[in-house]
């Protein structure tokens, strides 16, 4: 209460921002590398490109490269959504709008992590054509 | 206190995109969220694409190849941006990203001219073999 | 005589922007101040703009000059080519009347921040000064130079999409108390610069020092003390009060 009154009535509550934008800046260090793995094997060296739909089954099948784009999945996702939510929040809104807004973006990645997860298992055991 | 009729000059979202007169550090922020959106858009169009792969071989197949062979192979040119974007972000971010760690501080103007050339040759590169990759069809 | 075309944005009786220009005789030594009291003295009286010292120290003209916020006192006209000048109030306050805005929020936000020294020992009467090396002076000299014209405050992207955001000035203020080694208030600092307002909510644009006069350089203020806040949020995360 008395570290309240010292601001002047503006009250004061602590958050994790600052280790938030260090995990953001961190992912997207990483995100560099996955993506550039992803760019060169999907669009640089990547089979006969008409056969698009066998490279990617006999690419999942590899348990390695199955990690490879779970791992991606959710780094991608973290840094996608922590980076939206970052910019609406930028916008004029309440505490309370904020925190809907922190509740929304959660919910989004949770979605976003088990659908891409979900799906890259499911393209994994689909039968080589 | 002030009079009712004030008004006040708070220019909302739209001024991060008012770029007259501003540093380069302005116009890097304002492409870094624009370019940053477009790809959250191209994230979840990208699962949406991958999703057809559960449909079966025809149903994926005909979809890409008619964003890359035709009919719609005009989509190539929307891919060409989409990678501009995604090689500015990276160049961009990565300069934050060091920055966030305490390196470049008084150098950003000099490091952002330094990764985006970096990126954009990069860029001309990885369209090059990309484009050879598709004609090798 | 060479003439000067001067085109101010200014408020007519309900509040909303109006351009007016006035022709102010050109010359090389002449500051956008004196071509406003020009104005004022000799063409419309009723033209309203906030000054004092006219020397650059009390922070009192800042405005915006062909787009960009300045120092009305120090930013001569020869200084912006061309022979019209734009100038206009200071974005992200409210216009209380023509150029002068009101500055209470900003005050507030800077007042917020407590800043002053903070002593745990604040009742002992101390025989000598809390002397410091020279090295200790200079970690925080840079920043005591702010003269809170609110120029920055007016050029951060961010101040202007979100009234709540603490902004560049107050938080280089923390930063200047943080870095001086006579405070021990850090602890009641680093909780504001935590906080959803505060630091994290800076993205490096960096046109708060491009604005300022005094080169403060906020954004560089920020920077470092992101980096306390960091170990300041891990400690708090495990710490219980």
């Amino acid at each position: 209460m008395a570290e309240i009154e010292m601001n002047n009535g503006r009250e004061v509550r602590s958050s994790t921002g600052s280790i938030g934008r260090m995990f953001q800046a961190a992912s997207g260090l990483f995100l560099i590398f996955f993506l550039g793995v992803h760019l060169y094997v999907a669009h640089i060296d990547f089979g006969h490109p008409i056969q698009f739909f066998t490279s990617v089954i006999e690419n999942m099948h590899n348990p390695w490269w199955l990690a490879f784009f779970i791992v991606f999945v959710w780094v991608i996702s973290y840094h996608a959504v922590n980076g939206l939510g970052g910019i609406i929040k930028d916008l004029t809104m309440s505490e309370k709008g904020k925190s809907y807004v922190n509740m929304g973006m959660l919910a989004l990645y949770i979605v976003t992590v088990i659908y891409g997860t979900i799906l890259a298992i499911l393209v994994a055991r689909i039968p080589l054509p | 206190m002030v009079e009712e009729n004030v008004k006040n000059l708070r220019e909302g979202p739209m001024g991060w995109v008012k770029f007259y007169r501003k540093g380069i550090g302005y116009f890097a922020f304002a492409m870094h969220r624009f370019s940053g959106l477009v790809i959250v858009f191209y994230l979840y169009l990208h699962l949406f694409v991958l999703s057809h792969l559960l449909v079966g071989k025809a149903s994926y197949n005909s979809l890409v190849t008619s964003v890359t062979y035709g009919p719609f192979d005009s989509f190539l040119v929307l891919d060409v941006l989409l990678a501009l974007v995604i090689f500015y972000h990276g160049a961009n971010g990565t300069r934050l990203a060091l920055n966030e760690l305490g390196i470049g501080l008084h150098k950003n103007k000099v490091m952002f001219y330094v990764f985006e050339v970096i990126a954009m040759i990069l860029l001309g590169i990885f369209l090059y073999y990309a484009y050879m990759f598709l004609g090798a069809s | 005589m060479e003439e000067l075309v001067v085109e101010v944005t200014r408020t007519d009786e309900k509040g909303n922007p109006k351009l007016q220009s006035f022709n102010v005789p050109k010359d090389k030594v002449s500051t956008v101040l004196e071509a406003l009291l020009y104005i004022k003295e000799n063409i419309d009286p009723s033209l309203s703009f906030r000054y004092s010292c006219r020397m650059e120290i009390c922070g009192s003209c800042g405005m915006e000059i062909d787009g960009k916020p300045h120092m009305a006192c120090s930013t001569t006209t020869e200084s912006l080519k061309g022979d019209k000048i734009k100038v206009a109030p200071l974005k992200h306050y409210n216009v209380i009347r023509d150029l002068a805005v009101d500055i209470d929020g900003f005050f507030d936000k800077y007042k917020a921040v407590k800043p002053y020294i903070i002593r745990d020992d604040e009742n002992v009467k101390y025989e000598s000064e809390l002397l410091q090396t020279p090295a200790q002076f200079d970690e925080f000299i840079d920043y005591s130079l702010c003269i809170k014209c609110g120029l920055c405050m007016a050029a951060c992207p961010i101040e202007g999409s979100d009234s709540d955001y603490l902004g560049p000035a107050p938080l280089a203020a923390i930063w200047r108390y943080v870095a001086d080694n006579r405070d021990q208030g850090a602890k009641y600092r680093l909780e504001i610069a935590s906080g959803p307002e505060g630091t994290s909510r800076c993205h490096f644009v960096g046109e708060c020092t491009e604005v300022c006069p005094k080169g403060v350089d906020p954004s560089y203020a920020i920077q470092k003390l992101r980096g306390s806040m960091v170990k300041y949020e891990f400690q708090s995360l495990f710490r219980r009060h």
